[in-house]
């Protein structure tokens, strides 16, 4: 995109006088920075492999005694050194789905607000919202989840389950709850981190679309929501699917407000009102007291976490050409 | 962009359907903006009015009571805590971010240590923060021990591909323009860049490396294992555990004891309020300075 | 075990607790611990919550005695104390539960079992119904979740003249390697073999259905927000969340309170090993209670810091002497007197370098 100027730099005789340094020391502090800012760039590969050869490394030694069973196999036993990790991959995933269950349809809608619907007021109003969303830490929203949302939602829980009781499937995803702490309240406090992004990523792609296919529909008489469904989101469906994997990415790597409110149990189940584990906040739970060959299987669990991360983000890259750190600044913590 | 005008829709030319259709979209997305805003509202709300109650001078100052039952201040080393962390993690991560962009973006174009090296930022930003904890722990904290020190790499290790990836694009702002007429009067690469170059696109590149650290100061997962869990102020950044207002939140939520949790919203409230500075001090560099 | 106290006045008496604890600095109680000098150091220790009530209490009276050495004692879990201990992150460790001999060559050198206090562990629940009886068969079953509500004939059975309901019984344990988990299981071993079928650890299997808490507090939090609850904690953590808890059958078949002097009862007639290691689990004793818990501090004998070596051996005598005055206050039992000055002698044996 940016092209070098394609002049020479090194001109054959002395710069005009006056010019700052010149010749040979102008050549060597020139090369000199080159050389730093080449080192730079050198220094995030090197701390990128450092990284992957020390964890993979730690997470060999479980990984080779339980094979494909560590992420097949249900039964965590740190105890007797059995390792399989399959509730906790699940539980990752269940949090995740349902956190962009109730994320997605809400940040597209304030997209669209932002891009199509708001008044100019509302719009810088709309923005301060989402970027102080932004901005409340992790575990802040933990906190707050655990010590508010957790005891309040369980009576909506236990009035949704008294509800779809008699209904077949939905009675096993909704069933009672214990307490507060569960599933679906990891599930929407992870939702209320991610929709910033999926909303300013997804924004950026509405803006992109070109204003003439917009007026084009205006001049055939289309309503507001005749010219979204017409000009914007058939332009933008590849750009909103890149935007939700990243906010899926992000959704996965949350370890603290996850940890806070899932209630730690490790447990294979459908049922959202239950608790259940995360790998993240298994992680986080469990390695302080962890050694030998439990602490291989917890960092083997962060590689495959992180695998997990790379497949996601590698795939919106793909699809939409989004990434993840081009995106608004918001944590996964 | 100027829409012009859309076609008079109240008439009766317009299908009941179709209008109801419009009118369902509208109320959906102005519903969603209210959904989101709504639990933000019950966070703030909650944060500061239990915060409120807590924090006072002495609660800042004050160190960390040894008594976790007992209520009482304070979070005063959580917060010297937490911005020596943060400030060392920047310290550490903004120069050497803004330095690898550079040679991404002005030395590097098209070649494929460049390409590698902006692939690789972008799978460094997925790592998980746990892991990266877990990583500086291995490496670092099981030889040297606890420190502030410790709990920064970490942190650093996470701002760095978030810094470059916002320099690279706030350096592709900068018109070539600049450029070439830097060349052309003769200067040098490394000159054009930092006298030409950097300082355009330096209100991009503040605003961008100031909501990197934002994000830092709020980290809790890399620094629960990396920085110990000291009770009263500790300056020393290589040696001694410190603390941090994100751990603390962590630690104190989890206690059934009532003053044990009225630390922690109080701390949520500091936390937020350093947070919420850093990143309308960003916004405001942002909108002030930037080129158009 | 009815509540004793509210929580604001058990906060009142730690308070009162640590008044006293200032004032002893300055009364002399022996000479303690350093004969006048001050040090200075900062020690790092981890490990289990279960004498966390005690062990803050200890570092800040400590710490008005000795304001040089700065203790820190965040608590993890046995499991994780006794971990920071072996890759030398921390100074000492505060562990339930025995070291695995497999596990003591990990150990950066020989160690030192410091017994410092003993307490109940409570069997408490959430329910509106006050001394439900319960015996080792019962919580066996219950924590195994053969037994899922509150009016079983097996728990009714127990508690002739009480109205039990119907409601589920939601079973909270620890989510961290825990040494109060490993001595729950020890007892559940020892007094209901056949019925007992998870064995014992620092971390066992628990059914699928239950719920797991961070720390004693952790699982405090469980049972006093979930009505029906029930879960093991230290007798200290339960009353200072103002936890209701069981009355237990004990070996001799009665019925004992989870009290202190239930607990010393069980401490008397415990064998103590060389090492100072001893079980006053299921102890035999009409008065004994039978979930009594021993504990812990976990020191190398070598020490490779001289000031942080004799702030250590300063900290365990205060500790095993003057703070011991104080343990009743917040529910810890005392060590009995034999096994307490054993305890100081072994002081004596951590080798300090010259300074």
């Amino acid at each position: 995109m940016t092209a070098t100027p394609t002049l020479d730099l090194e001109p054959a005789g002395p710069p005009p006088a006056g010019f700052g340094l010149d010749g040979k020391r102008r050549r060597v502090a020139d090369g000199a920075f080159r050389l730093a800012a080449l080192a730079s760039g050198l220094s995030v590969l090197a701390i990128l492999l450092l990284i992957a050869v020390s964890t993979s490394q730690k997470a060999l030694p479980a990984l080779r005694q339980e094979g494909i069973g560590y992420v097949t196999g249900s039964r965590w036993a740190p105890n007797i050194d059995v390792f399989g990790a399959l509730a906790f991959v699940s539980g990752t995933m269940i949090v995740s789905a349902i956190a962009l269950a109730l994320a997605v349809p809400v940040s597209f809608g304030i997209a669209l607000f932002l891009s199509e619907f708001a008044p100019r007021r509302l719009r810088h109003i709309t923005i301060y919202v989402i970027d102080m969303l932004a901005a409340v830490p992790s575990v802040v929203f933990g906190l707050w989840g655990l010590i508010v949302l957790a005891p309040w939602i369980v009576k909506i829980y236990d009035w949704i389950a008294d509800k779809v009781d008699p209904v077949p499937v939905l009675n096993i995803l909704f069933g009672k709850p214990v307490n507060g702490r569960s599933f679906f309240t990891a599930g929407i406090i992870l939702a209320l981190m991610i929709t910033p992004i999926i909303t300013s990523l997804t924004r950026e792609v509405f803006d992109t679309v070109p204003p003439g296919q917009k007026e084009a529909a205006w001049a055939l008489g289309a309503t507001r929501w005749e010219m979204v469904r017409g000009a914007i989101l058939p332009h933008s469906r590849t750009g909103m699917i890149g935007a939700v994997m990243l906010g899926l990415g992000r959704a996965m790597g949350e370890t603290i407000a996850a940890a806070l409110v899932i209630g730690s149990s490790a447990r294979l189940t459908l049922h959202l009102f239950s608790s259940g584990d995360a790998m993240a906040a298994v992680i986080a739970n469990q390695f302080g007291e962890s050694g030998g060959l439990h602490r291989s299987a917890l960092v083997a669990m962060g590689v495959v976490l992180f695998a997990m991360t790379i497949v996601v983000n590698m795939v919106a890259r793909a699809i939409a050409g989004k990434t993840p750190s081009a995106a608004p600044v918001r944590g996964r913590r | 962009m100027a829409v012009p005008s859309p076609i008079d829709l109240t008439s009766t030319n317009v299908q009941r359907s179709r209008r109801l259709r419009n009118h369902l979209a509208t109320s959906f997305v102005y519903g969603s903006v209210l959904v989101a805003a709504i639990p933000l509202g019950f966070v703030l709300f909650y944060v500061a009015k239990k915060g409120a109650g807590v924090v006072d001078l002495a609660f800042l100052t004050k160190d960390i009571p040894i008594v976790t039952r007992l209520p009482g201040p304070g979070m005063g080393p959580a917060i010297a805590g937490t911005l020596l962390i943060t400030l060392a993690a920047t310290l550490m991560a903004v120069p050497l971010g803004i330095l690898a962009a550079v040679y991404v973006t002005e030395y590097g174009q098209g070649s494929r240590l460049a390409g590698a090296i902006r692939f690789l930022s972008d799978v460094m930003a997925g790592v998980p923060s746990i892991v990266m904890g877990l990583f500086i722990y291995t490496i670092w904290v099981l030889r040297f021990g606890q420190s502030a020190f410790a709990g920064a790499l970490a942190l650093g290790a996470l701002m760095l591909p978030i810094v470059i990836r916002s320099t690279e694009s706030m350096l592709r702002l900068v018109p070539n323009a600049l450029r070439e007429g830097s060349a052309a009067l003769g200067a040098s690469r490394s000159r054009m860049i930092m006298t030409v170059v950097l300082p355009a696109a330096l209100p991009g590149i503040t605003s961008g490396s100031l909501l990197a650290v934002a994000r830092a100061a709020g980290e809790t997962a890399p620094l629960l294992f990396t920085i110990g869990a000291a009770r009263a102020v500790n300056p020393n950044l290589f040696e001694g555990s410190n603390a941090a207002l994100s751990t603390q939140i962590f630690v104190n939520a989890q206690q059934p004891f009532v003053g044990a949790q009225n630390r922690a919203w109080g701390a949520a409230l500091t936390l937020i309020v350093i947070v919420l500075l850093l990143t309308i001090v960003a916004r405001m560099v942002s909108r002030r300075f930037t080129l158009r | 075990m009815t509540r004793h106290k509210s929580g604001m006045v058990r906060m009142t008496a730690l308070a009162a607790v640590l008044a006293v604890g200032a004032a002893a600095c300055g009364s002399d109680t022996g000479g303690t611990s350093t004969g006048g000098t001050q040090l200075s150091a900062t020690l790092k220790g981890s490990g289990a919550t279960f004498p966390k009530g005690f062990y803050e209490v200890a570092i800040e009276a400590f710490h008005t005695e000795q304001p040089g050495v700065t203790i820190e004692y965040p608590g993890g879990g046995s499991g994780t104390g006794r971990q920071n201990l072996q890759d030398g992150v921390v100074d000492f460790a505060g562990s339930d539960g025995l070291v695995k001999d497999e596990d003591k060559p990990k150990y950066k050198g020989e160690f030192l079992y410091f017994p410092t206090v003993a307490a109940p562990i409570t069997v408490s629940y959430n329910l509106d119904v006050k001394d439900v009886v319960l015996d080792a068969d019962s919580i066996a079953k219950i924590f195994q979740r053969q037994i899922t509500k509150w009016d079983d004939p097996a728990i009714t059975a127990l508690n002739a003249g009480a109205s039990l309901p119907s409601t589920d019984i939601v079973v909270a344990h620890r989510s961290d390697g825990s040494g109060t988990t490993e001595n729950f299981t020890k007892y559940l071993v020892a007094a209901a073999p056949g019925t007992w079928t998870l064995k014992s650890g620092s971390t066992v299997e628990w059914p699928a259905d239950t719920q797991a808490g961070n720390g004693n507090a952790g699982v405090a939090t469980i049972v006093k927000d979930t009505p029906g609850a029930i879960g093991y904690v230290d007798l200290s953590d339960a009353k200072a969340t103002g936890l209701t808890f069981a009355t237990i059958v004990n070996q001799a078949g009665k019925k004992v309170k989870a009290t202190l002097d239930g607990a010393s009862a069980a401490l008397a007639g415990a064998t103590v090993n060389p090492d100072l290691t001893y079980n006053p689990l299921n102890a035999a004793g009409d008065a004994a209670y039978p979930i009594t818990a021993p504990t812990w501090i976990l020191v190398y004998k070598n020490q490779t810091d001289a000031a942080k070596g004799t702030a250590l051996k300063a900290f365990l005598t205060y500790v095993l002497t003057d703070a011991q005055s104080f343990a009743n206050d917040v529910d810890y039992a005392k060590l009995p007197d034999s096994l307490r000055q054993k305890a100081v002698a072994q002081v004596d044996t951590i080798v300090v370098p010259a300074a």
